[in-house]
């Protein structure tokens, strides 16, 4: 039995698995419902995938849900296993698992900064790590338009606008000026 | 002579002195600072141009910004800036530090370098090549032999305009993170 079967098995038996995913030899993807994940977190750290490699979240803008990807890492079988579940996007929550994987902390900072999911559980998640003194809604989330953030916030140099469109090619001034309207109207920041 | 006369002949005794020994701080920001190891390196040898590399900023000549700078790096650079005695020199390394390059439309990343500290001398390319980043050294010494190099003095003069800038990007240029409280 390879190590891709033994944790599909392992998993799979005692978990009510959404959808199983074997990337590769090296990789699976277990998505569970999100109470569930306290528990196959435990239980596979018991059964050797004893480290937290990454935490992060993926935004489903149109299912109105995040889905937070856990990987964990076995150091003796050569097998990568990430947890998913989806959670609400309007008020997206998730209880700590910090008393699993200490090393979760940062993470979840990190999490929190780029995405504004909620930590509970862990003391300072809501503390800044990367981004100093944010002032806009979370950057990675996909209702963000960074462009529009960058030409709000940062200086542009500027050119002489000479150009000649060749071949019949499609102007894109047009669009250019619709931008800088937008941001006009918008002000201050980058939401869409 | 003069009193004007006298300061002039110093200020050119001194900077004769000043571009043959140029000691510069690598604030190493982005990626144009892998072009500095052949830069320094035998390959090209920058020490045959006098210069050679410092560890802190109070006795660096030049500071080299090697490439983009996230909001957070600006903070420490501007910091630095103003840290290093004068006169100083500003490198920029890179189309990051001149419009943007490829982070131009990135939410943590400035667009134009000079506008929160002066620049004396431009690197173009992306990245640059070491002949290049040769070529801006020499220029940076022409530019001191001709006194165009006035970046430091253009940042007293215009202060109120650069601190403004700094702050409307930044919001506040204290650095305030965990490991410094």
């Amino acid at each position: 039995m390879n190590s891709v079967e033994f944790a599909r098995e392992l998993v799979e038996s005692k978990f009510q698995v959404l959808k199983t995913e074997v990337v590769d030899q090296y990789q699976i993807s277990f998505e569970v419902t999100r109470d569930d994940v306290h528990r196959l977190l435990s239980m596979l750290k018991q059964a050797g995938w004893i480290q937290l490699s990454y935490l992060s979240a993926i935004d489903w803008l149109e299912d109105n849900e995040f889905e937070l990807v856990y990987i964990v890492m076995n150091w003796d079988k050569a097998l990568h296993i990430q947890v998913r579940t989806r959670i609400d996007r309007e008020h997206p929550e998730m209880d700590s698992v910090l008393s699993i994987f200490p090393g979760c902390k940062y993470y979840e900072r990190e999490c929190h900064e780029f995405f504004g999911v909620k930590f509970p559980g862990n003391p300072d998640f809501e503390k800044q790590l990367i981004l100093e003194e944010w002032d806009d809604i979370p950057p990675l989330r996909k209702d963000f338009d960074p462009r529009a953030y960058s030409d709000a916030h940062f200086a542009k140099r500027e050119y002489e606008d000479r150009h000649t469109v060749l071949n019949n090619q499609s102007s894109k001034q047009k669009q250019r000026e619709a931008r800088k309207e937008r941001i006009t109207t918008i002000g201050k920041g980058g939401r869409k | 002579m003069t009193k004007e006369e006298v300061d002039r002949k110093w200020w050119e005794i001194g900077d004769f002195f000043r571009r043959n020994s140029l000691w510069m701080l690598m604030y190493c920001t982005g990626c144009c600072a892998i072009e500095l190891p052949p830069a320094m390196t035998s390959a090209y040898d920058m020490e045959r141009l006098g210069m050679g590399p410092m560890a802190t900023p109070r006795q660096a000549d030049v500071l080299l910004v090697t490439g983009y700078l996230s909001l957070k790096t600006l903070r420490r650079l501007i910091y630095t800036y103003e840290q290093m005695s004068e006169p100083k020199y500003v490198v920029g390394f890179g189309s990051c530090t001149i419009n943007g390059g490829i982070y131009h439309d990135s939410h943590a990343v400035i667009n134009q370098l000079d506008q929160y500290i002066p620049v004396d001398t431009y690197v173009a390319g992306c990245m640059p090549n070491t002949e290049a980043v040769m070529n801006g050294f020499i220029d940076l010494m022409e530019l001191i032999k001709t006194k165009k190099a006035d970046g430091w003095k253009r940042y007293h003069e215009n202060y109120e305009w650069y601190k403004k800038n700094q702050l409307d990007s930044l919001g506040s240029i204290e650095v305030k993170d965990e490991f410094h409280e």
